[in-house]
This record gives C-alpha cells, sequence and structure tokens, in this order.
C-alpha cells in the first residue's frame, strides 16, 4: 500500500507542477490577505507599545492567518474530481492496489506541497522583517504544522469530492472553513474578543491551531500552545483518515 | 479449461430518489478463452453496469462473476491482475505524458521502476505511439489516447481485455485503427469482452456477441447466426442484417430507434 501511495504521491506532485495556474494564488492571495490586514491594522497595533506583539510588527500576528489560508485551498481534492469526471480513478481502482493507497497518495503529495509554500511564505515574512522567536525547530514545527493542517483540510475536502464526484460541490464545499477561519482571534488575541466571539473562538478548534502557530512566532517554544495545536491536528487528521479510507472502501 | 468470462444470475439494484432501479435483472454470460465477444444494447440496457461489476468497479447485488477463473467478488485483487480495463471516455491523467502513463501502470501493476519503463516501450510501439511518448497527454488526439489507454490496460499482460464502448466518439480512420489494434491484441491471445454503440464495429470484430435489453440478454450466438435464425423466424428472403437483429431483439422499430437508440441510426 506504502509503495502504491507513493507512486501515486510523485503523480499528484507532477500534477500540482504543472498546474502552476491552480498553485500560485495559493502563494499569492494569503500574501495579500497578509499585507492588506497589515496595512489596515498595524497602525492600531504598534509594535512597541502592544504587548501581545511581543516586540514585532503586526504583520507577525497576522502570519498564521495567512499560513492557515494558504493551507486551505484543498486544490488535491479538485484534481481528484477531475480524475472522477475524466474516468481516470477508475483506471487507478482497477489495478490491484489497496484502494486506500489512491487518497493516501494524493494527502503525501499535499503534505510535500503544503511544506513547499508554508517555507515560502514565512521565508517572504522574514525578508520583511518578521521573526521565528522558537528558532530554528520553532520554524520546524511552524511548516510542519502548517503542511499537516493543510492534508487535515484536503481529507475535508477530498470527502466531499468522494460524496457528491462533483466539481462545484467540493469547490462550494471549502467554503465552509472561511467561517471557522474568521471565528478565531485572528486580529486580537482570544482574551480581547467580546465575550460572544471568544466562546465561539473556544469552541473552534481552528483557534488552538492559530495559537500554537502565533506562539512559534512570537514567543520561545511555549508548549502549552504548541501541543494543543499539533493535539487538534492529530485528532482531526485521524478522523479525516479514517473517514477518506471508508470513503473510499464503499465508493460504488 | 476456465471460461475467460463466467457469469451467472448477476443482478445490480441501485437505490436512487425514485426507488430502487433494477439495472440488471439476472444474466448469464460464458465467454471462451481467446475469442472477442460482443456485449450491446441500447443506451441505459446495462451494457456499462455489467462490464463495471465485472471488472470490480461496482458491487454485485447478486450473483456470481468469475475472469480468468478467479471470483471477482472474494477476490477483487486477484481478478484486477488477469484483467485490463479500458473504459468509455479514455480514462487518462491530461497532464502526464504518454510514457508516464503506462511507467505508473506498471508500477501500480507490481513491475520496478526499471520493469515498468521497458513495458512502457514496448506498449508504445505496440500502438504506434513511440514519437508521440514524451508529449503530455492533454495534446493526443482521440485516436491517440484511446490507443493510449488500451496499451495502459495491457500494460501487464492480462488474460482478459474489457473495453467499454473502444470507438465512441472516433472519426472513421481512428475507429479502423482501433479494429486493428484489437485484433492485433487478440492474436496475441488475450480474450477481448466489448462493448459497443456500433453494430458493424461488433460485425467486423466479434466471433460471438449478446444482446442485453432491459438488464435481461435477449440474444446470444454469433453474428451469422443470430441473422440465420431471424432470416428463419421471419421467413425473410434475403440475410438480415445486425442491425435487423439488434432492432428485433430490443423490441425497436427503425423509425422509433431513430428517436432514441443512437446506434442505429448512423
Amino acid at each position: 500500500m506504502i509503495s502504491a501511495a507513493w507512486v501515486l504521491g510523485q503523480r499528484a506532485l507532477r500534477e500540482a507542477w504543472r498546474t502552476p495556474e491552480a498553485l500560485v494564488p495559493t502563494l499569492f492571495i494569503p500574501l495579500f490577505f497578509l499585507v492588506v490586514n497589515v496595512g489596515q491594522a498595524g497602525k492600531i497595533f504598534p509594535a512597541q507599545s502592544t504587548g501581545f506583539l511581543k516586540g514585532q510588527g503586526y504583520g507577525a500576528f497576522q502570519l498564521p492567518a495567512s499560513l492557515l489560508l494558504a493551507a486551505s485551498f484543498g486544490t488535491a481534492a479538485l484534481f481528484l474530481v477531475e480524475d472522477i469526471e475524466g474516468g481516470y480513478f477508475d483506471k487507478l481502482r482497477s489495478a490491484p492496489i489497496a484502494r486506500t493507497s489512491i487518497v493516501l497518495g494524493r494527502l503525501i503529495a499535499e503534505l510535500a506541497k503544503g511544506l513547499l509554500i508554508s517555507v515560502l511564505i514565512v521565508l517572504l515574512g522574514m525578508v520583511f522583517g518578521i521573526t521565528i522567536a522558537s528558532g530554528v525547530l520553532g520554524f520546524v514545527l511552524l511548516v510542519g504544522m502548517t503542511a499537516l493542517w493543510s492534508v487535515v483540510f484536503v481529507g475535508f475536502m477530498q470527502l466531499i469530492a468522494l460524496k457528491t464526484r462533483s466539481a462545484a460541490a467540493t469547490n462550494s464545499g471549502g467554503l465552509i472553513f472561511f467561517p471557522l477561519l474568521f471565528l478565531t482571534p485572528n486580529f486580537v488575541p482570544r482574551d480581547m474578543l467580546t465575550r460572544p466571539m471568544e466562546v465561539a473562538a473556544s469552541f473552534n478548534p481552528v483557534t488552538y491551531v492559530m495559537e500554537g502557530l502565533r506562539s512559534l512566532i512570537l514567543e520561545d517554544l511555549e508548549w502549552s500552545k504548541i501541543l494543543p495545536a499539533f493535539a487538534v491536528v492529530a485528532v482531526t487528521g485521524a478522523v479525516m483518515l479514517a473517514l477518506n479510507v471508508r470513503m473510499i472502501k464503499r465508493y460504488d | 479449461m476456465d471460461d475467460a468470462v463466467r457469469a451467472e444470475a448477476m443482478v445490480k439494484h441501485y437505490r436512487s430518489r425514485t426507488g430502487v432501479v433494477e439495472a440488471v435483472r439476472g444474466v448469464d454470460l460464458r465467454v471462451q478463452a481467446g475469442e472477442i465477444f460482443g456485449f450491446l444494447g441500447p443506451n441505459g440496457a446495462g451494457k456499462s453496469t455489467m462490464i463495471k461489476m465485472l471488472t470490480t468497479l461496482l458491487s454485485i447485488t447478486s450473483g456470481t462473476a468469475r475472469v480468468a477463473g478467479v471470483d471477482v467478488a472474494r477476490d477483487p485483487d486477484g481478478a484486477r491482475r488477469r484483467m485490463g480495463v479500458a473504459l468509455q471516455e479514455a480514462g487518462l491523467d491530461p497532464r502526464q505524458t504518454g510514457r508516464e502513463t503506462l511507467v505508473l501502470q506498471g508500477r501500480l501493476f507490481g513491475l520496478s521502476a526499471h520493469e515498468a519503463a521497458a513495458r512502457a516501450v514496448e506498449l508504445l510501439e505496440l500502438v504506434e505511439l513511440v514519437e508521440a511518448a514524451d508529449r503530455r497527454v492533454k495534446g493526443y488526439s482521440g485516436g491517440m489516447k484511446r490507443r493510449l489507454d488500451l496499451a495502459s490496460a495491457l500494460v501487464h499482460q492480462p488474460e482478459v481485455l474489457f473495453l467499454d464502448e473502444p470507438t465512441t466518439g472516433l472519426d472513421p480512420a481512428s475507429r479502423l485503427t482501433v479494429w486493428d489494434e484489437v485484433r492485433r491484441i487478440n492474436q496475441l491471445g488475450t480474450t477481448v469482452f466489448l462493448t459497443t454503440q456500433y453494430l458493424e464495429e461488433a460485425d467486423a470484430l466479434c466471433e460471438r456477441l449478446a444482446i442485453i435489453d432491459d438488464g435481461l440478454i435477449v440474444r446470444e450466438g454469433t453474428p451469422d447466426q443470430l441473422k440465420a435464425e431471424l432470416r428463419e423466424r421471419l421467413g425473410l428472403t434475403s440475410d438480415p442484417s445486425l442491425d435487423d437483429v439488434f432492432l428485433d431483439a430490443t423490441g425497436r422499430t427503425r423509425s422509433r430507434a431513430a428517436g432514441d437508440v443512437q446506434e442505429v441510426t448512423a
């Protein structure tokens, strides 16, 4: 199964590399929002007098939101729908491989893409003065957590793709994430939100991923924030993986 | 010796919003090893459902099917190793090259990277796509895609090749090229099970055929046997065509067929 998943993962990476028009927005749009958000709110939160920025600019505080946005495009699921609609999915299903390897191959490729894109975004942020306060290990954890979250998100999108077999439905399904992305301490820390918003954010798992990423940028290794973030990624990832396996095994 | 394909009492029911659809309602089939077998029927008669059940792509509601002696429901991977599949709408990845398509398919069938590359070269030569091997599939013509799809179904040297409407949408020249490929593949020892919308295709290629209508087999035999049976039964003075056999078997008339059976209007 691992061998087939690896071969299919390589194919998915070739597919991404040969479709730059699908890859470029994944990089460009998060950077666009980073610039816009910092431009709109940067003056409200000056580095010198805003405690929660830990001495950095507002861009450092906003970077996790951009990383999570970059991890939430789910283009791999749209390629999966193309495979289904074009008949290539049936070609793969007619091979003597574990059907699980078909979805695993795409998840492996998404991990690699997620690593590349998050490295690029963080490096660009560093060029513009953002520092990773948690050091080299923190950098690795930062891009690793982002890439794993992109796998979780694609797992969710693949579920919609396998269930609906429709590009339009899969695309629309991805929009479910956007309310979750904004129902977080996106612009200010959680304790500065209004009470109803704070309660809502506390129930939102994305909040803990965002806070974990943010702590890696603004603070030294703060495990009390990093571990819950990885726990959310691990639990949601396990759920998505299990559901993907179940869905493809029952695909008829 | 086992039949290449043996289906017994195969049934497929789907659940739909309007209730249960009985797509296949108890089909028995025997395809002998080494023959080209044609499977015909009007649109929606159950052809594609049957081929998908036989190729492990669709679950079987009841009944059994064996391909190259292997039960497709009990040992799907074993059956997949013995069969090649090229379904409607050549199932190819447009972003890969022809060579990459074949190498990947070889790897999925357990070949090493080196073996898969060597097999890809053999198959590219077989289907005469050597010059286009390193071009992306999205630039191929319909005929080239069909030939590549055929080649990818042969990567593991299957005993039985399933072709679902292999020439639908092709121009006449490309159709003849695919016919030649099918004959050549068959001469190399592969049993071919094909569905088609074109009755002249069945007449030209198939040694035996079956006609399915409304989920049931309504005729089975060689093209000559089926024509002779119709001539005798209706007391015709000349040999009927396979079109006539088809229309008789499916209860359609030429005027009605012109409206709802695309395959007899060509």
